[in-house]
């Protein structure tokens, strides 16, 4: 089920030669070709993988190499001119990103020469800087700082006016991106996301010399599906992104690994919050998936995850809602199913839900004996995100579809699914919808009606709808990033994401409500958590016993336990 | 040697027409290369014999590049780039082959191509020669009207097209890869090497670029032989007629041609050339190959061969052979001030010690020229220029912008203290002007 495909450090191409064709049969008894290089980083010998860049060996060899330009997905431009290091036997010193690895290339890192021409590089990157970190929103997470103050001198000697760029300074230069370029240090990683990932080219350097800036070709907007990234490319305070701009000190925010709810393609992302309260969502790295990239729509979604209208479990006493205890309300619900016979029961599961939680919700439909059991999806248009390698494609307005079917929520033989319910073929008594976010069954007041027909209806909800008023039985349930659990993406890869703050009570995440209603109905123990459920999946549910907890982490570990936003990379 | 080569046929009457080329012997090279059953290898041996060198700045010997372009390449197309692109201050050379013999430079680039098996060559012209492009566009309709350009010339077999691209303006379109990006569409800034232009060039291709002057060379080479060639000149590795561009400060500025190695003094004072300085005023100063080039004082121009070795000796170079005088009421400051803006203004500003370090020694320079300066200044500027060159950026546009500074500061240290000191020139307009500068 999961992808088990080694994930490599980004072959971010060493600038590359003609096109070489398919390398010719090799004779039998010749060696197999060897596919690392030994190079010598300060005289060390290192054995690296021969499709990385320079930069990217010497960090497999423990080394940093300071850089802006230089991205692992985008073309070698070799124009910043931080990554300088002395190469034996050639005299002048060499630009990191654009030496071609070869076997005994000696690359030395700590040279009296190269720590100056560090030095002599991040003061002319600084002279026109503003220096406004104090107000700048990149502040904490910016190259242009950390490679100052790694690499560069206190004291500049620049004592003449700074640039400005009158007109070009704090305006939007799309829907997301507001471009400032009086901070701009030139590196075109944006210019070259534009053109090379994105494939649309919005953005282009005008002028030249000391004058040069980035900005939009005849002022048309930066508006691809993708142009948050192009801040987030950026190693500077030049573009940010207009949702996340002035809202908090980056940090502040504390990073929870987690999968984007927006669609079926599930890129990973980092959940950062600080206070319960989301602030951002921003990509990790994962170069199956989504690489080091994220959508607009699914980036801007993160400020949904703040969306709490449902507070408080509620029940319907004759024509009055009352505020009652999540206990209690579980309490109503499990006894209008067992006053309903098995076959009147329906049981709606989510595509917007964990693995765990949908198959909690069948397990208790089987426990039930109900056959009636289906998963709702929204469609959406297609989305489209680029891995390390190829287009992934998603077309769903939800995370989870396939790997609720997997849980299997499908109409048992002799059961009936959502459509047979909303066309009125088949009329349940009882009615339970896990998630109620759904235009598809609560956007359409005649639907909402229809389903108004059983007997009870209870629905669990974070937002409040047409469904979420007409229900019997309301249950307050958790966003995201208040719980934790898996989704399973377009591709069948399993993808788990972590709770990033528990959520303010009485709300509680579908799991946990589902496990009460299981435990009322005299099924499961009220101990289990996500991992327990995770493991009689792994033990159940076919395609999904390979799914270690060792997988499950996702993105690539830049460090043992730890993970790396691309907001640092 | 008075023999004129290269300009012979400069100031004839209607030399721009192809029949007067043919008058004049015109052409004839190609017949004999495409006639006489030379192969592409023969002509390029007898460029190498030839000892001829790059005219364009770097002096790159012209057969040994030619020799790049890989044997196999793979089924795609090998392009030559004629550099028209003459925008090294103080060079109008090609400009005056073009306008004047543009059936000259064309052949160099038919026999050139043919040397290399180029089946598209491209002339690239500075945007500015609006009327050399035009000369030239005539001129190819000319050729290919007689059959020396388009298919099956001279019924050889050899076919060629070549296309005139106006630049657009910009200084750093005259380095190699800058050029290649600029004829492809795009943002003129020089490429990354490796990948060598020979290797992957103009649409990705081998692509060899050749300067004017250089191409009109082969057009003699073949005439008259590699052995003529190796003679002219002070020795066999600075070989072959030379132009030379004399601005500045004397009575007969213009350009000239001589055997390579020609004197400096001679080029300054000769009758032939520029005939010494305006009103007699001493030599200051003398920028011998361009505003590239390193200044030389007047004690350095006693002995100084104009060739490639010659200048590198001096720690300067030939480049494009322009050659600046600055008498004595030149004031350095406000010389190297003026340089230093020209390059600022030209970088094409993708590395950063070079966009950021062209201002910077332009307002430090703009400084010390208006009286605002200090003393440390002078320092500064030795310092921001040696951070800025020597493998810190891609092309070698940071080195060119430094050897003004560094050589006028280097040389002519005094009065860049004088000009801190007193807030004026030492000589030259402002000297007579304080209260202006001081303002």
């Amino acid at each position: 089920m999961s992808d088990k495909t080694p994930m490599q450090p980004g072959a971010g191409g060493a600038p590359s030669g003609p096109a070489a064709g398919a390398p010719p049969p090799s004779p039998p008894s010749a060696p197999p070709p060897k596919d690392t290089y030994t190079v010598l980083f300060d005289g060390k010998p290192i054995e690296v993988p021969r499709n990385v860049n320079l930069i990217e060996a010497a960090k497999l060899a423990g080394i940093e190499i300071p850089h802006f330009c230089f991205h692992p997905r985008l073309s070698v431009v070799g124009q910043c001119r931080m990554c300088l290091v002395e190469i034996e036997g050639i005299p002048k010193i060499q630009a990191a990103c654009t030496t071609p690895l070869k076997d005994g290339l000696s690359v030395k890192t700590t040279t009296e020469k190269v720590v100056q021409s560090r030095a002599a590089n991040m003061e002319f990157l600084l002279i026109n800087h503003p220096l406004d970190c104090p107000i700048c929103d990149q502040a904490g997470e910016c190259k242009l700082q950390d490679n100052s103050f790694g690499y560069g001198d206190q004291r500049s000697r620049y004592d003449e006016k700074k640039r400005q760029y009158a007109g070009f300074d704090r305006t939007p230069i799309g829907p997301h991106v507001i471009a400032d370029m009086t901070r701009c240090i030139q590196c075109t990683r944006c210019i070259r996301f534009c053109q090379e990932i994105a494939g649309t080219g919005e953005l282009t350097f005008l002028d030249r010399g000391g004058r040069t800036l980035v900005w939009t070709h005849d002022g048309k907007p930066l508006a691809n599906d993708w142009s948050g990234c192009a801040a987030d490319v950026c190693p500077v305070g030049a573009l940010t992104t207009r949702e996340f701009r002035f809202r908090s000190r980056v940090w502040y925010l504390e990073k929870a690994p987690s999968v984007c709810p927006g669609c079926n393609i599930g890129c990973n992302i980092s959940i950062e919050n600080r206070d319960s309260v989301v602030y951002r969502f921003l990509p990790r790295l994962n170069p199956a998936v989504n690489d080091y990239w994220l959508c607009d729509y699914g980036r801007f979604l993160s400020e949904s995850l703040n969306l709490r209208e449902i507070e408080k479990a509620s029940a319907r006493q004759g024509d009055a809602v009352q505020e009652v205890h999540v206990p209690a309300a579980i309490g109503r619900i499990a006894e209008a199913i067992r006053g309903s016979a098995p076959e009147a029961v329906f049981f709606l599961g989510s595509a917007n839900l964990s693995n765990e939680e949908n198959y909690l919700l069948r397990k208790i439909a089987d426990h039930v004996g109900s056959p009636n059991r289906d998963v709702v999806v929204d469609t959406s248009r297609t989305r489209r995100m680029k891995s390390k390698t190829a287009w992934v494609e998603g077309d769903h307005a939800s995370a989870n579809y396939a790997g609720a079917k997997d849980m299997g929520l499908s109409p048992s033989p002799g059961g009936y699914g959502l459509e047979n319910v909303l066309s009125g073929k088949a009329q349940p008594e009882v009615v339970f919808v896990a998630d109620a976010a759904f235009s598809k069954i609560a956007g359409d007041p005649e639907k909402v009606a229809v389903l108004r027909r059983a007997r009870f209806l209870a629905v669990a909800a974070r937002t409040a709808n047409a469904l979420t008023s007409a229900a019997d039985v309301v249950l307050p349930a958790a966003s995201l990033a208040e719980k934790e659990g898996t989704f399973t993406n377009v591709q069948g890869r399993v993808q788990k994401f972590e709770r990033a703050f528990l959520p303010k009570p009485p709300a509680r995440p579908h799991w946990e409500l589902l496990l009460l209603l299981a435990v009322a109905m005299g099924f499961g123990d009220r101990n289990w958590t996500p991992l327990d459920l995770r493991r009689r999946i792994q033990a159940e549910v076919e395609g999904y016993a390979d799914v270690t907890e060792e997988e499950l982490k996702g993105g690539i570990l830049m460090k043992k336990g730890t993970f790396v936003s691309v907001g640092a990379i | 040697m008075s023999e004129k080569v290269l300009l012979a046929r400069v100031g004839r009457r209607d030399s721009r027409s192809i029949e007067s080329y043919l008058e004049d012997g015109g052409y004839e090279a190609l017949r004999t290369v495409l006639t006489d059953g030379w192969t592409a290898e023969k002509l390029t041996d007898e460029v190498k014999k030839s000892g001829l060198r790059g005219r364009g700045g770097a002096g790159f010997p012209t057969g040994v590049k030619w020799t790049f372009v890989p044997k196999d390449t793979k089924g795609k197309p090998v392009y030559l780039l004629c550099n028209a692109d003459e925008s090294e201050p103080g060079t109008f050379k090609d400009r005056l082959l073009m306008e004047e013999d543009p059936h000259q430079v064309i052949e160099g680039v038919i026999l050139s191509s043919y040397a290399i098996k180029c089946r598209n060559a491209y002339i690239y012209i500075r945007g500015e020669f609006y009327l050399g492009a035009r000369i030239l566009n005539r001129a190819l309709e000319e050729a290919y009207a007689k059959g020396f350009l388009g298919q099956n010339i001279l019924g050889s077999g050899f076919s060629l097209d070549v296309t005139v691209h106006r630049g657009a303006g910009a200084y750093i379109c005259g380095e190699e890869t800058g050029l290649i990006e600029s004829l492809e569409g795009k943002r003129g800034q020089p490429r990354i090497k490796p990948p060598f232009p020979a290797l992957v060039g103009v649409f990705g291709c081998p692509t060899i670029v050749n300067n004017v002057e250089t191409l009109a060379c082969v057009v003699h080479i073949v005439n008259r032989g590699a052995e003529w060639f190796a003679k002219i000149g002070r020795n066999e590795k600075n070989s072959g007629p030379k132009l030379y561009c004399l601005s500045g400060q004397v009575n007969r500025p213009g350009v000239y041609e001589a055997a390579m190695g020609l004197q400096m003094k001679e080029l300054l004072f000769g009758t032939e050339y520029g005939q010494g300085m305006k009103g007699g005023r001493k030599v200051k100063a003398v920028i011998p190959g361009g505003a590239s080039a390193a200044m030389l004082t007047a004690e350095e121009i006693e002995d100084c061969p104009l060739d490639f070795d010659g200048l590198a000796a001096k720690k300067s170079m030939l480049g494009s052979a322009a050659i600046i005088v600055m008498n004595e009421d030149t004031c350095i400051v406000e010389a190297a001030q003026n340089l230093s803006k020209f390059f600022a203004h030209e970088s094409c500003g993708q590395c950063t010690p070079c966009r950021e370090g062209t201002p910077w020694l332009h307002k430090v320079l703009t400084r010390i020229e208006t009286g605002r300066g200090r003393l440390e200044d002078i320092d500064l500027l030795e310092k921001i220029s040696n951070q800025m060159a020597n493998g810190m950026t891609i092309c070698v546009f940071a080195d060119a912008a430094i050897a003004p500074v560094l050589s006028s500061v280097g040389k002519f240290r005094e009065e860049f203290r004088y000009h801190v000191e007193r807030k004026h020139c030492l000589v030259g307009r402002g000297a007579s002007r304080p209260e202006l500068v001081t303002a």
